[in-house]
């Protein structure tokens, strides 16, 4: 199964260079944005039917309650401290490091905010870490749902709630969706407030 | 910023309508879409890959920085497991 994604990501890169050296625009935003965003929100409808029609997971959900809310702050928590050691291990930056880290994978985000904030190499760092923590999770959940049934939630960190939750709920289970979601709705949420806070520290 | 505010609003509209028309539903007979999900998720991760492929400047910015972006990749990713691992342990969550 994760040959077919492997590949659908590599046609949709190759196809998306071509079209924007040699194609058209109309056609690179319709893929880009309307084929995007139809797909995600149909997959997001529909994985909400499953879990609504399936008794076990409700039950589930239920014991596990407010808990887990705690998922995202430990990714949050983990993202940030994973900045800080490997500022301090390249000689770097660490408050920019932390920054980068704190995109918890939403490039689009991350990129442009810490270009802003602490000028355009860091833009281009916060950028690709984020967009490679997406890729990443996407190529590896195979390997790492082995570690444990929730590692890909945190790999995915803020990419949970949209691009990588389809891929989750089919490896570790429609039990996770609910988990999954918030955890990549309550870090897209906190990514722009954690990343100009980090900003404010003394750097 | 606006942007980013209505596409979460999307997110969570379309899959809250899911679940109220799931939960309605529960007592149906359950329909696998499995298959139709899959062909879905594929349609995703293309115009996901192709519009990583359009950026020209990520693509020409990838080479430089490679390393560094690695390096805080790895360690990021790890700290982010062992933390949710750890709070899985504190609240017992299976």
């Amino acid at each position: 199964m994760i040959k077919y994604i492997v590949v659908a990501l590599l046609v949709g890169g190759v196809a998306g260079y071509l079209n924007s050296n040699y194609g058209s625009i109309t056609a690179g935003n319709f893929v880009s944005d309307y084929l995007f965003n139809a797909s995600l929100l149909l997959l997001l409808f529909i994985m909400g039917v499953a879990f609504g029609m399936d008794k076990e997971s409700i039950a589930k959900m239920k014991r596990v309650g407010f808990r887990i809310l705690l998922f995202p702050f430990a990714v949050a928590l983990g993202s940030i401290l994973g900045g800080v050691v490997s500022g301090i291990i390249l000689g770097i930056n660490i408050t920019a490091s932390m920054a980068v880290g704190a995109g918890y994978g939403w490039y689009t985000l991350a990129g442009p905010l810490t270009n802003q904030l602490f000028g355009a190499e860091w833009g281009a760092l916060g950028f690709t870490v984020n967009f490679l923590r997406e890729l990443f999770t996407i190529m590896t959940i195979s390997l790492i749902v082995r570690v444990d049934k929730y590692a890909p939630i945190a790999l995915g960190g803020a990419t949970t709630m949209d691009t990588t939750l389809p891929i989750i709920v089919r490896y570790c289970g429609s039990d996770t969706l609910i988990t999954a979601f918030s955890s990549g709705f309550v870090l897209s949420i906190i990514a722009p407030f954690t990343i100009t806070a980090i900003a404010a520290l003394p750097h | 910023m606006f942007d980013s505010t209505i596409y979460l609003l999307s997110l969570v509209i379309a899959l809250v309508a899911g679940l109220c028309s799931g939960y309605f539903l529960r007592n149906r007979k359950r329909v696998n879409f499995g298959k139709f999900t899959f062909g879905v998720i594929l349609i995703l991760i293309f115009s996901l890959g192709f519009s990583i492929g359009s950026n020209n400047a990520l693509l020409n910015s990838l080479p430089h920085i490679g390393l560094n972006a690695t390096v805080i990749l790895l360690f990021v990713l790890a700290f982010s497991v062992l933390l949710v691992k750890v709070v899985k342990k504190m609240v017992k969550i299976e």
